[in-house]
Parts: structure tokens; sequence; C-alpha cells
């Protein structure tokens, strides 16, 4: 049996949001310390699964349903991560930001700069993010650039279960607040059905990923193509398309916003001299303005051509033509890798 | 490989829930295991989704996938068997 | 209880709640089109989240009956049954649900989102939202000295957010002509009152703003209904907000695809039972409305709805460069394109 134990050929797979759910009962197990908290998140075990059979283990102390009041609880796992606990908050929808924003990036992100790092806030605020089930303006954001804009926190767009549990184990552990954010349709959700990709091996065992280290999704000698969570998974669609043409993008999945790895986004650029960068967030003052201008002062020189793909600066229209029109799909990457080539 | 009578069946109806309407329609929504894993009784193999409510589905017994009849977005019912499993 | 109120008013109370109900009913077939057997959120002709108010019609009902078009009505994400008693166009709201052209908002808003400023109505999806705009409402009318007041709907989830509260209090201090209802369907998604509250009875927030709150214990729409009139009666008259809190019951999930798996058997078998809509037919009969009236108005109501939902799904589709449209009213450039010249005193000379 040891046998089995150490050689299974074939790896047990998770999705998303079981691989979310392994790291957070790993670490709960191991620290008591850490706690969550959430709308929903008890009975329920969140809306998009976030907290599936934790209540059972851990019972309502420390999975606990609160309020919907959520300057108050975010805010109190800013004080509670203050005194030294390792609390996890949930905010349903990112979207939902606006009624509890001054606790997120006037406290847990400044208290450890203004303290000139007297105090620290190791707290993980999680949040479900994207669109592309016709939610509309208020459900289906992504904020990827809002919260990587503002400093003092860590910023965590996983793309896959593999990562998904390797960062947010250091999520967790990190003596920072980390902002986690989770594409609802990558979480394999029954309701939502996933593209597949999300869906990987994941080893039993714990383990970490570092932040600032992106992870190249595909290798590839013609076109760079920089992007993050649901788009990963687009851009790779989009580059199996290609390569039937003898097109060979590269596809890195940026993994972290803050901290950002821009050396592997420059070494790809040197290799290929085209950068398309793809973003279900608004197009302007976001990631991929921040991707290019990197490269524009680091690379430029390297540099031949650059796209960028995001959503156009409207809100999310609801009906589905509008949606569909506005949300990067796999032809829009398609179109612009080609442009950037030609 | 065992031959067919040796095999486990990963059956549907061993996860049905009682209060669910007979002919009830359920789709497999995800596999966790795929053909050649070794699985131990008791882990969660696939998840299936009636009305609305999804169910994780159980090894019945230690042993190798070796075969799954019903894949992801498969429909099934009641009577049906989702895989196969070969016990040690 | 011995409330008198006139017979024509229950009857168009009883006619807003089976238009509800109806709607309701049918939209749900609507909305399952394309989702069996898999639940897939994004499939069929209306996809999205959808909140249906099923078992909360008395409230609206009740209070919407001493409204008029030019009285502001805010729902929450749970706006159907509130829409339809404030008036709010049937048709061009059922096309905004089906994501239709001709929609309220054009096929941009959706079932969370609709708007019809022809009578005054607006929803948010974020919770408590609506009660700050509310507030302005009466604001304006209280600035024009105009008699209209204001309505915010929210949940009884709602009352723990700050925006209710901070609302509650300014609407106080001003002594806006604002009405708050709270919904009190026991439930917000999973979590039960008693466990994000201690207060059973949530009409006692008003006490802490110097506000009168009224609490009315069954979804009963004419017990709804007298509350409301002395409430709305009192802001018409400059005399201030009520916060009014009305029980009423979740008759289905908190929204379409929800299992339910949180929720006891009794409770959803007791939402069952309590239905608002025998209750006020037993009122009418006894008022001696004749079944066949009665009847009569339920026909009215299914007729209107089917037409409604039938217009809706024959209209045209957006086309996906309308997506570009209207995030502004005003062009880019706004009212004007020149800037004029100022030679201004002063300076470095
Ligand atoms: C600020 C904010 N937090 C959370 C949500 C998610 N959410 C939508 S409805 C809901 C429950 C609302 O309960 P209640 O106010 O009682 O209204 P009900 O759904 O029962 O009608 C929640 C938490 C939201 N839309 N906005
Ligand atoms: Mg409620």
């Amino acid at each position: 049996m040891a046998q089995k134990e150490s050689q299974q050929a074939v790896e047990r797979e998770l999705t998303m949001s079981r691989a979310m759910v392994e790291a957070i009962g790993h670490e709960m197990r191991e620290n008591e310390e850490v706690f969550y908290m959430g709308e929903d998140v008890a009975d329920y075990g969140g809306i998009f699964d976030s907290t599936q059979g934790l209540l059972e283990e851990f019972g309502r102390d420390r999975i606990m349903d609160v309020p919907i009041s959520e300057t108050a609880y975010i805010g109190a796992a800013v004080g509670a991560a203050q005194q030294g606990m390792r609390p996890i908050a949930e905010l349903m929808f990112v979207d939902f930001f606006g009624v509890c924003m001054d606790q997120i990036y006037n406290q847990m992100a400044k208290n450890t700069y203004m303290s000139g790092a007297s105090v620290n806030v190791p707290m993980v605020l999680t949040a479900a993010v994207g669109g592309t089930y016709n939610d509309a303006a208020q459900h289906s954001q992504t904020l990827y650039g809002t919260f990587a804009h503002l400093p003092g926190m860590k910023v965590v767009v996983p793309s896959t279960a593999y990562d998904a549990k390797g960062l947010m184990h250091n999520a967790i552990r990190d003596d920072d607040p980390v902002v986690y954010m989770f594409h609802k349709r990558l979480m394999g959700i029954g309701w939502m059905p996933a593209p597949d990709g999300p869906k990987t091996p994941v080893p039993d065992e714990p383990y970490t990923i570092p932040f600032g280290s992106a992870d190249v999704k595909r290798e590839g000698e013609d076109v760079t193509v920089v992007t993050l969570g649901l788009h990963v998974h687009r851009a790779l669609e989009a580059a199996d398309d290609l390569a039937e043409d003898g097109i060979d993008a590269e596809v890195i999945d940026l993994r972290t916003l803050v901290p950002l790895d821009t050396e592997t986004v420059l070494d790809s650029v040197e290799k290929t001299g085209r950068l398309v960068v793809v973003d279900e967030d608004y197009r302007s003052y976001g990631v991929t303005g921040e991707i290019i201008a990197r490269v524009a002062e680091e690379g430029l020189a390297d540099l031949e051509a650059v796209e960028r793909v995001a959503v156009p600066d409207v809100p999310l229209p609801y009906a589905r033509p509008m949606e569909d029109e506005v949300i990067p799909g796999t032809e829009d990457i398609e179109a612009a890798i080609r442009s950037a080539r030609s | 490989m065992s031959g067919n009578e040796d095999r486990v069946a990963v059956a549907a109806a061993d996860v049905w829930p009682e209060d669910a309407e007979a002919d009830e329609t359920a789709v497999v929504v995800n596999w966790f295991a795929r053909e050649g894993r070794q699985v131990d009784e008791g882990e969660t193999v696939c998840e299936i989704q009636i009305e609305k409510v999804s169910i994780d589905v159980p090894a019945p017994t230690d042993g190798e996938l070796v075969e799954i009849e019903r894949g992801e977005d498969d429909e099934l019912s009641r009577e049906d068997t989702l895989g196969w499993l070969a016990p040690d | 209880m011995d409330i008198m109120v006139a017979v024509n008013e229950l009857q168009s109370m009883f006619e807003d709640m089976v238009t509800a109900r109806y709607y309701e009913e049918r939209l749900q077939e609507e909305y399952l089109e394309g989702k069996q057997p898999a639940f897939d959120i994004s499939a069929g002709p209306i996809p999205g989240e959808l909140h249906l108010a099923a078992g909360q019609e008395a409230a609206a009902a009740g209070v919407c009956r001493h409204l008029r078009d030019s009285d502001t009505v805010t729902a929450p994400h749970r706006p159907h049954h509130v829409a339809i008693a404030k008036g709010v166009d049937l048709k061009r709201m059922t096309a905004e649900i089906f994501g239709r052209r001709t929609g309220l908002s054009k096929g941009k808003g959706g079932h969370m989102h609709l708007f019809d400023p022809d009578v005054n109505f607006a929803c948010s999806g974020i919770i408590a939202q609506g009660c700050p705009p509310a507030v302005g409402a009466g604001l304006a009318a209280t600035k024009r000295s105009e008699d209209s007041v204001a309505v915010a709907f929210l949940g009884e989830g709602a009352i723990s957010q700050g925006a209710f509260l901070e609302s509650l209090n300014l609407a106080a201090v001003r002594e806006l002509p604002v009405i708050f209802v709270v919904e009190d369907n026991d439930w917000a998604i999973s979590m039960p009152k008693d466990r994000v509250t201690d207060v059973d009875d949530g009409s006692q927030r008003a006490g802490g703003f110097d506000m009168p709150g009224v609490r009315v214990d069954y979804d009963d729409a004419t017990a709804v209904y007298d509350a409301a009139k002395e409430a709305i009666g009192r802001a018409r008259a400059g005399n201030g907000p009520t916060l009014l809190e009305v029980q009423v019951h979740r008759r289905m999930g908190h929204f379409m695809g929800d299992p339910e798996s949180y929720r006891p058997d009794e409770d959803k078998e007791a939402a069952q039972e309590r239905d608002s809509i025998e209750r006020l037919a037993a009122d009418l009969r006894s008022e001696g409305v004749a079944d066949d009236d009665i009847e009569e108005i339920r026909e009215r109501a299914r007729d209107r709805v089917d037409e409604a939902i039938e217009w809706a799904k024959d209209q045209p589709e957006p086309g996906p460069e309308e997506a570009y449209e209207d995030v502004f009213v005003n062009p880019p450039s706004g009212v004007t394109t020149e800037e004029p010249s100022h030679e201004l005193a002063g300076g470095d000379d």
C-alpha cells in the first residue's frame, strides 16, 4: 500500500473551490487563530462554494456567518489581525467593496505603513470576481486594478486549482493583508460550468506558491500574452487555435498583481518582441496599461508591437449580446495576437 | 485488468436523495479522478447535481478506477452507473 | 382586525398581488427554460440571478396603494412585486428582464436594476443602497415645497447595513418625507434573522433616531395598508419619516437555483400555509365581493401578465454595439466644446 501512496500514477483532481477549501481547512487545523467570516459562509458553504464543508468540521465559532455589515466585519478582521489572529473575511462579490472600502484601503492597507510597521495586519480578504453569466453592472466586475492600485495590500488572482491551493496557503501564512480574488467561473460550481483548465491535479499535502512569481502556462516564441484569472484559459484556447496557423504564443499567468513579477514578462518579451495584455477589468488606468508601462520602462527596445484587450470603459451590461461584446472572448484575444504579429 | 464480474460499480443509487422524484434526472458536474487512478474507499470520485443540489459521490471500495461510464455533463438517472472500480 | 378599508382599495391591492404572484410564476417557467436538467445560471432566455418575491406581495401592495406617480420608490434586489404595485410599465419591465432593446433600460440593467422614471421607480442590487437615494428624493420634495414622499423598500437583512442606519438619521434630523419599509421574510439568503441581529422587531431601530417605528406582525395587506396610510400621511404633511417593518414570508429560495438545504422543512411548509393572497380574498368575500368578481380580477391579471411576457419575448435583442451607449447622457465633451478665454488679472508680470 505504501507503494500506492507514493507512486500514484494518476493524481486526484480538484476544482478550484475545493482546492481553496482544502488549504483553508488545513491552516485552520494547524492554527487555532485562523477563522473565517462572511455572509452565507456557514450553512450555505459560500455562495460560490468558497467554504463548502468547513462548518461541519470547525463549527460556528470559526466559520462565522455575519450580518450584512461589511464595514463592521471586515473592519473587525482588521482589528483581530492587529491582535495577532489570522482572520479570513469574505466579500461575497468584489462589487460590494463600495460599502466597506474605508476599512480595506484606509485601515487594512495602511495601518502597517502608518505605524512604521510596528503594527501588522495578517488577514486575508477573499472576494468573488468576474462576469460571463449576465449578472449585470453591480455583480460582474473584477476590479483587479482598483485593489492593485492602492498600496498596502497584496493581490492574488488564481486561475487553477493547483495555484489556488498554494496561493491560499501562502496568503493565510503571510504577515501582511492579502486580497484573494477568485473568479466565479473558475470555481467548478455545478450551476456555473467552468471551462476546461481550472480543474487540475492537486497534491494532498500543503504547499505554498510564492507571491510575485508569474507562471508561464504555455511556452511560445512569437507573441507574449500576459493575463490572469479566467482569461488565462481563454488565452490558452486562443493560443491553441493559432498554433494550427503556425503562430506560437506564450501565455503568462500573473497569479499575483501585488507583488508583480515584471521579470518573467520582460524575459518573454525579450524573446518574442510582441506583447498582448488581456484583462477582464476596465481598460483605462488598469492592469493592461500597467503591464505595458513596465515593459516600456525596462524593455522598450525589445518591443515591436503592443495590443491590449480589456473591458471597454463601460459598466457591464446585462443582455447577453452586449455582455459578450464587452468581456474579451477567445476570438478577441486571437485577433489581438494576430494583429501584434502583423 | 480484472474481468467484468469483479468490478464494483460507482452507483448513482448509493447517493440518490430519498426525497428526489423517481423520474428526476441528474447531471455529472465533476470527476475528480481519471481512469487509472487508485482510489481509497470513501474518497470523493465525482460530483453530481440533482435538482440544483450538488452531491459528492464516494468510492465504494479501495481500487482502481477502470472505467468512467458517465462523463462530465452527461445525464443520468437513479439506476445508472457512474463508473467502475477494480477492487484491490 | 377591525380595520376599515374601502372595498375598491381592497380590490386594487388584490389585483396588484395576484398580478405579482402570477407574473413570477410565469417568469419562473421562462427562467428554467434551457436550465434543466443541469442548472446553468447563464443559460436560457433569462440569464443571471433571479430573485422572486412570492409571499411578500402584501407589503408592496399595502404601501404603494397610497402612492402617486410623483412619489419615489426605491426597491432592492427583489423588486418585481414592488414595481408592479408602483405601476411600473409591465411590458417594458418584462422586456428588460428578457434583455431586450425595448426594455426599461434597453437591456442594460436586468431584473435587479429596473428604472422607470415615469413613476419614479428605481432599484439597486447592493443591499440597503436604495435608502440614501430615497432620502434624496425626500430632500428634493422638501426643498421644492412639494408634497411628494419617498419610500425605500429593503429586506430585514439590510437593517444592519450602514447605508440604512445613516439614512434613518439623515431623514430624521431633516424631518424628510421618507418611509423605510422593511420586508421581514425571516431570511437573508441562508442566514436566519436571529443569527444576525438581536432585535426581533426591526422597527425598534427607529427609536435610536427619534423616529416612529411600526411593525405589522402579519403579512396582511389591510393591516399594511392602514399602517402605511398613517406613515405616508405623516410624511406628506411634513411631519417626517417613519420606519415600517412588515412580516412577510419567503415561499421560494433566495434566488432561482437556491437548493435551500439550510432551511428547515417546517419553515418552508409554514411559509406555504400563510398565504396573504388567500387571506385578502377571504376579506373580499366577507366584504360581500362575489367569487365571480374575484375570479375576474385574477383573470384580468393573468391576461395582462401573459400579454406582457408574450410581447417581451417578441422584442428585438440589443446589438452588441449598443453596449457602448448610455454611459453618459451628454456626449463626452459635456455641455460645451468651447472654452471661453478670460484675461485674468495678476500673474508674473
Ligand atoms: C452590500 C451587499 N452585501 C451583500 C449582498 C449579497 N446579498 C444579496 S441579497 C442578500 C440577502 C438580503 O437579505 P434581505 O435584506 O433580508 O432581503 P431578502 O433577500 O430576504 O429579500 C445578500 C447578502 C449585496 N447584494 N450587497
Ligand atoms: Mg430577508
